[in-house]
């Protein structure tokens, strides 16, 4: 439990930087690096949740944008190749998961009689 | 497309999109509580809490998995493009479906205790190290992370602003979600239920969602063939009117080379949106239209027309003994490349 | 349909007629589908069981603290005379620290009855009401009787949630709720697949006759096979198990 509340308190923490970091940024920062952000207010809180969840990626895209390290070909690289990679997940492994729970299913009802190992103990005080 | 960003660029096809899903996903909670559960053979009813989380839960795990099977259906057959076309949303209600099941799991299975739901969700159960009693719930928990990320970053602002490469990257975790979730309902539900019916369901799902994408990795284009500055493509001809060749290239890229009447162009292959296969889409009115989301680029500089900013790099081409041949070297984005003009005899 | 006739489709244009009629059977099997899905799934859930909350009861018994709160019924209008009670608070909280100090003594409890089959457990009220003390001299706790060493398969769950407090309140589904409740102090039992000297339900006890709550976590949900001496106290089965011979049975 104290590992529990040990990872909560983290997470928490994580999340309110976020939204220190959103706030600056969808206040502010949006207009610096997106052109077509500029002067439209209505869209921003719809992307408040983003920014506070990936506040690392915002921050790390944000300072690249402001030094002008963006890399102007990124767009046009072709469709990412890990999507092969990453498609092997439910190719492979869900079947293999779901074969091995089914196999690993403790599948009742079972009749496992219960074995007397020792007699009774006469006269033993207990309490 | 809009040149500058809105909540929801809504469209006919849109709200037409997300009413079925609505329908279908009212249809499935409602069908649930109301017609099953009651034709069910109970001594006594399942808690109401449970009902509702076992309604939410299997909902989003049928969702999920109907969502990851349109990419490779669009991909063997070109009629399920349109369903590809506002996934995005039907991503986010799964989402949704997702996280009202987690609601109902919390406010019940880890409330009327003294230790706070957060604590004993992530500390009840910490049998790490068997299979047999693992703590599906963390499972659980990483795919309704993932999912919540994907649904929060699903806006066009963060596809710009993140980059093609580091959106599709992050949303390529869809299926490290869909692996989590099959395991949480593989080593939870599917070992409680004795019923064979819901372990039939639940598989055939997964194993649909599985054959769809090898049958779809099976068709995917290989490796490029040539090398050199000039790689032969076809003969003007051998490309319909209006439809386009993709080729892929030395440098692991694509180029899809098209015809619009006498004319032929080159452009990257993956749409400045979302990578979206450009040469499987169409020419019209002289602009290259993505099949994806209809974004269009000129067929002579690979640039959108105005009011639109989109730009994709072009190719040069030229006629070599009746055969096309492109330069191996994309130009940059948005640079003019004079689309070749082929005589009128040649398209038969 | 060959792919040079195939309609196309742009998101912002209108629908090509072509796909129309394609899209609409999508929409309704999809609809269908789900609907199907979502019939089959609910009519054919497990039988959660007969144990639930049935209302209020009272009784006079005496109080037995250890390995975990349990009531021997003395008097009572609700409950047969000689039967043995599981004794909880409120949600997932024991009370072992109401019971502290009342060990043997004879006590009035009330609180809200949860019945399956032959176990039953009382949630008691708050404060007095729920608890009380009573005042008399020489009363004799039930006899302990030995019925010796067992080897015995079964699942073990909390004591509350198995009798009827959730439905169902057993299975791997439930097994961090019953984790919860068990390190809240509800009493742990075993269901077991065979009964011995008429019982399958055994209040889980340590090799010392203490609680046991702490070894017995990670096996909780699970068909699970383990030994133990078996010892009656009146109307309560207890096993004092040995938890280093806990298995899960492939």
């Amino acid at each position: 439990m104290e590992t529990a509340e040990r990872l909560l308190a983290i997470g928490q923490g994580y999340l309110w930087i976020g939204l220190v970091v959103a706030a600056v940024f969808l206040a502010w920062g949006i207009d610096r690096v997106e052109a077509k952000a500029q002067g439209a207010w209505i869209f921003r809180p719809l992307l408040l949740p983003g920014a506070v969840l990936i506040w690392p990626l915002v921050l790390w895209r944000w300072l690249r944008v402001e030094r002008g390290n963006a890399c102007p070909q990124a767009p046009y690289r072709p469709p990412l190749t890990a999507q092969r990679l990453f498609s092997m997940i439910v190719i492979f492994a869900c079947p293999a998961i779901l074969m091995g729970a089914l196999l690993l299913r403790q599948d009742g009802p079972l009749e496992r009689p219960a074995v007397q190992l020792a007699a009774p103990q006469e006269g033993q005080a207990h309490e | 497309m809009s040149d500058r960003y809105i909540p929801v660029q809504w469209n006919a096809n849109k709200w037409l999109y997300d009413g079925v899903l609505l329908i279908a996903c009212a249809a499935y909670i409602l069908v649930f509580l109301r017609l099953g559960a009651p034709a069910a053979d109970l001594t006594r009813p399942v808690d109401g809490a449970i009902l509702r989380m076992r309604a939410f839960g299997s909902c989003a795990f049928f969702m999920l998995s109907v969502i990851l099977c349109i990419g490779p259906l669009a991909r063997l057959d070109r009629r399920f493009l349109p369903l590809l076309y506002n996934r995005r949303h039907f991503g986010v209600i799964t989402a949704l479906v997702a996280l009202t099941h987690a609601v109902y799991v919390l406010n019940w299975y880890y409330a009327f205790s003294p230790t706070d739901p957060m604590v004993a969700l992530l500390g009840a159960n910490t049998s790490y190290g068997q299979i047999l009693g693992f703590p599906f719930e963390t499972l659980g928990i990483v795919a309704l992370l993932i999912l919540a990320v994907l649904a929060a970053t699903s806006h066009d602002f963060w596809l710009s602003f993140l980059g093609p490469p580091l959106w599709k990257a992050l949303h390529l975790l869809i299926y490290l979600a869909y692996g989590c979730v099959v395991a949480h309902v593989a080593l939870g539900y599917l070992q409680d239920s004795k019923n064979p019916a819901f372990a039939l369901l639940f598989g055939l799902s997964a194993l649909a969602v599985a054959g769809l994408h090898l049958a779809a990795w099976a068709k995917a284009p290989r490796k490029s063939r040539g090398s050199g500055e000039w790689i032969a493509v076809a003969a003007p001809h051998e490309i319909a009117d209006g439809r386009a060749k993709i080729l892929p290239m030395p440098d692991g890229k694509r180029a899809a080379v098209f015809r619009d009447g006498d004319r032929i162009g080159a452009l990257s292959n993956a749409c400045a949106h979302q990578n979206g296969p450009l040469g499987e889409g169409r020419v019209i009115d002289g602009c290259v239209t993505c099949p994806w989301h209809g974004f269009q680029y000129r067929l002579e500089d690979g640039c959108s027309p105005p009011p639109f900013t989109e730009k994709v790099p072009t190719y040069n081409l030229r006629l070599r003994d009746g055969v096309i041949e492109i330069a191996t070297k994309p130009n940059a984005p948005g640079t003019p490349a004079t689309p070749l003009q082929i005589a009128e005899a040649a398209h038969v | 349909m060959s792919d040079r006739e195939a309609p196309f489709f742009i998101g912002w244009a209108a629908m090509p007629p072509g796909l129309r009629w394609f899209m609409g059977g999508i929409a309704l099997g999809l609809i269908l589908f789900l609907a199907g899905i979502a019939y089959v799934t609910a009519a054919t859930q497990d039988d959660p069981g007969q144990g639930a909350f049935v209302g209020r009861a009272n009784a006079t018994g005496i109080l037995q603290a250890e390995p975990y709160p349990i009531l021997h019924v003395t008097e009572s209008a609700d409950f047969a005379l000689g039967s043995a009670l599981l004794l909880t608070g409120g949600g997932k909280r024991g009370v072992q620290g109401r019971a502290a100090g009342l060990d043997g003594a004879l006590v009035a409890v009330s609180g809200a009855r949860i019945a399956r089959g032959d176990i039953a457990a009382l949630q008691l009220r708050g404060g007095e009401a729920g608890l009380k003390a009573l005042e008399q001299a020489a009363i004799t706790p039930p006899a302990v009787q030995d019925l010796g060493r067992w080897r015995i398969s079964g699942e073990i769950c909390d004591g509350k949630c198995y009798a009827g407090a959730m439905r169902p309140g057993r299975g791997l589904a439930h097994k961090a709720c019953a984790n919860l409740c068990l390190i809240g102090g509800i009493p742990p039992v075993l269901v077991a697949t065979d009964k011995i000297d008429g019982t399958e339900f055994f209040l889980l006890a340590g090799p010392d006759g203490g609680p046991v709550t702490d070894q017995i976590l990670d096996h909780v949900g699970l068909l699970i096979e383990l030994e133990g001496q078996v010892q009656r106290h009146g109307g309560m089965a207890v096993l004092r198990l040995d938890p280093e011979t806990l298995k899960v049975i492939p």
